[in-house]
């Protein structure tokens, strides 16, 4: 069969296994987001306990390499009694993981606003919580958005590794229908093509349209 | 289930061979990927518009799309088309490409990072382009280029288990085959978690004290 | 008298009722699960004709196949499925991410230290998948050795171990993830033999239109001969027993062989009046 019919029958399928490909990036984009936080602010607290803690955090899932990790938690937590689902597995290894590089880029996110700006803020009498909001946090946005959307994409690459746990997504569903059809050139081609749209022409059009946002709020405050 | 010494120490010598070979397809990988990081820099800067434009996406797609996709691509097309290597080789080459397109914009951006006026200097001062290059420019831009190609050097490093799903015999295939030959799968995964931690976080140290070295040699603060 | 009589009725009683009540709470979970009307779960990799996914994830193969007949015999009608890498079946099992194997899997003494087989499915032999002609004659895994062939296989395989008892040295060996893996690898002319099952080398066969043919099954070892049953737990007693004394009505039936004909599976493929699981768990 040509490539217009090969992708007529089975474009569909690979579809759907991309549908889910995307649900478990968001999920894990979630954990992400919200553990980079986190351990970006725990970083850079004056308490040194809690520093400790998230460094070792950090330096530990950024030192070993995620399919070790999603391995881990597929096969070997069961064995210590928590047997979480193919999908929950793959969406927290993928979460600790670009959780720990995303707090790196937190941090040097706050690091990186000029001393000036606290001090400006602190002199022009803002509250604590008011110098945060209104000064700080807008500009940190504008500082970690550019690194965060490498991060973004790489999460997006990353998902493909959850097949290897038995979650059907879109690399799944390749290998899937490679087994069944042996044409292996178009069926892993078009993954390859559904992969590179979704990064180029849907993600990093995204990531742009949010740079551009938060340089306008920190242009207008 | 619990940890039980004997089985790890017995396995030990296998998995300490199998880092040898994960090592090994670091190292390679990374130095193929050096030298493709160059060539797709320099064939997005040819006078002829259209190389520029065709080797741009191909770094893009490449830069785009997962590592594991493109490895069972390169596992399964190739012999399709006649093209029979070695699991081993096709391991290579496609980590070689896939880590030279992070290399060639490494590259690119280190590059840019050079103030203009060197290059002016340099013509105004006749210096040959292999001149300008080796003497002006390269010593500049590697202090630019180090921090990125040292991430990617420890990245490439913990992408290796990948290769495990195209029957590479690293560390993480040999944890998957004694775990399917022995039904205890603690110990090898742990073990494999283990060494990646012990290797990489020596590598990354060692890579910032070198990236402070080169800076300070350059005269610049440490920042 | 009567006090006594009384108090001793009561005591059977409540003694009765513990009885009782103690046996339901160990009938098996998975048992209670099924009862309750959840669905069972099966767990396969993809090896055809043993088992593998239909093209919205329906059981395909003949040990689905059989599986879905002894299920239907005992009242089962409701089940999922889980597609797997073959070596994770045995993990997966065990932490409970489904509940029966019929991925067709060799009763092996190393198994049944980690899970329970059914009573026999079949009994199956393994070949060895060559090039066209077998230029370098290889018919078993002495002639491997000799010949100092690239020997590939699929991870946890029963032919991995059988290779190690035959002493086949590991720098000859090829361990890939499955059936797909190991035809990919000798297309690519990566491994000069394959071993594996011989439905398995069959369908490779088919699969690659002439370059490559099966080797006969009765050159391998006579000891890799062996019985195919289904997996389940070991805590899952009183549902393998419920599965066996389903299966003996159904063996060899009219159901079992019309719904495994179209794979290959014939009557010599059928376990005998002989077949057991303890002598296989104990001699294989």
């Amino acid at each position: 069969m040509n490539y217009w019919e090969f992708l007529i029958q089975y474009l569909p399928k690979m579809a759907s296994g991309a549908v889910m490909t995307v649900s478990v990036m968001i999920c894990a984009l979630l954990l992400a987001v919200t553990i980079s936080i986190i351990f970006g602010l725990m970083r850079i607290t004056n308490s040194k306990p809690i520093q400790g803690v998230a460094f070792v955090y950090i330096e530990f899932f950024r030192g070993t390499s995620l399919l070790v990790q999603l391995y881990w938690i597929y096969y070997v937590l069961p064995l210590m009694g928590l047997t979480l689902s193919p999908f929950m597995s793959g969406v927290i290894a993928l979460g600790l993981n670009f959780g720990a590089y995303g707090a790196e880029v937190v941090r040097g996110g706050i690091q990186a606003v000029p001393k000036a700006q606290w001090e400006a803020a602190l002199a022009l009498n803002f509250s604590s919580k008011q110098r945060i909001r209104r000064i700080i946090i807008p500009q940190t946005f504008t500082i970690i958005l550019p690194p965060a959307a490498n991060l973004t994409v790489e999460l997006l690459k990353a998902t493909a590794l959850v097949a290897l746990i038995t979650v059907v997504d879109l690399m799944f569903v390749a290998k899937q229908l490679n087994a069944t059809t042996w044409l292996s050139a178009q069926v892993f081609g078009t993954a390859l093509l559904v992969y590179y749209a979704m990064a180029r022409f849907a993600l990093i059009p995204f990531l742009r349209w949010l740079e551009v946002l938060a340089a306008r709020k920190v242009g207008k405050s | 289930m619990e940890w039980r010494w004997e089985f790890a120490i017995e396995i030990l010598p296998r998995m300490l061979w199998a880092t040898g070979n994960t090592l090994l397809a670091a190292g390679a990988g990374y130095a193929i990927a050096m030298v493709v990081g160059l060539i797709l820099m320099f064939g997005q800067q040819t006078p002829y518009r259209v190389v520029n434009i065709v080797v741009r996406e191909l770094v893009e797609f490449v830069r785009s799309t997962p590592l594991l996709v493109q490895l069972f691509f390169v596992f399964f097309v190739a012999p399709q088309f006649g093209v029979t290597l070695s699991a081993w080789t096709s391991a290579m080459l496609t980590i070689g490409l896939h880590f030279g397109t992070y290399l060639s914009e490494v590259y690119r951006g280190a590059l840019e990072g050079v103030p203009k006026s060197q290059w002016e200097a340099c013509r105004a001062l006749n210096f040959s382009t292999v001149y300008t290059y080796r003497r002006v420019i390269l010593p500049q831009a590697f202090p630019i280029a180090l921090p990125g190609m040292g991430n990617y050097l420890v990245g490439i490093f913990k992408d290796t288990p990948l290769l495990a799903t195209i029957g590479v015999a690293e560390l993480m295939h040999t944890a998957n085959a004694l775990g399917a030959e022995t039904y205890r799968y603690l110990e090898p995964y742990t073990m494999v978690g283990a060494i990646f931690l012990i290797i990489s976080l020596p590598t990354a140290l060692g890579l910032r004290r070198l990236e402070a070295a080169v800076a300070r040699h350059q005269g610049k603060l440490n920042h | 008298m009567l006090q006594n009589l009384k108090s001793k009725a009561l005591s059977v009683m409540v003694g009765a009722l513990l009885i009782g009540t103690a046996q339901a709470a160990t009938a098996d979970e998975l048992s209670d699960r099924i009862n309750a009307g959840e669905p069972i779960r099966l767990g396969f990799a993809t090896a055809i004709p043993w088992a593998y996914p239909g093209d919205n994830g329906e059981p395909l193969g003949f040990v689905n196949a059989i599986a879905l007949v002894v299920l239907e015999e005992m009242g089962i009608t409701n089940y999922e499925t889980s597609v797997n890498e073959w070596a994770g079946l045995i993990p997966g099992l065990q932490a409970n991410r489904y509940d029966i194997i019929t991925g067709g899997m060799y009763i092996l003494k190393s198994r049944c230290e980690n899970m329970n087989f059914s009573d026999p499915i079949g009994l199956f032999g393994d070949a060895m998948l060559v090039p066209a002609g077998n230029p370098k004659g290889i018919h078993n895994y002495q002639d491997v050795i000799s010949t100092g062939a690239k020997l590939v296989t699929g991870a946890g395989f029963n032919t991995v171990e059988a290779a190690k008892k035959e002493g086949v040295p590991e720098d000859q060996m090829m361990l890939v993830a499955g059936e797909v893996e190991i035809l990919a690898a000798m297309n690519a002319g990566r491994a000069d033999v394959a071993v594996q099952t011989f439905f398995g080398a069959k369908e490779h066969v088919d699969k690659s239109n002439g370059k490559f043919e099966v080797t006969n099954p009765a050159d391998m070892p006579e000891w890799t001969k062996n019985w195919v049953g289904i997996g389940m737990r070991h805590s899952d007693t009183d549902f393998l027993a419920a599965f066996n004394e389903a299966m003996a009505k159904v063996v060899g039936g009219e159901a079992w062989m019309a719904n495994t004909a179209e794979y290959g599976y014939t009557e010599f493929q059928l376990p005998g009046e002989d077949a057991s699981t303890e002598f296989a768990c104990a001699n294989r």
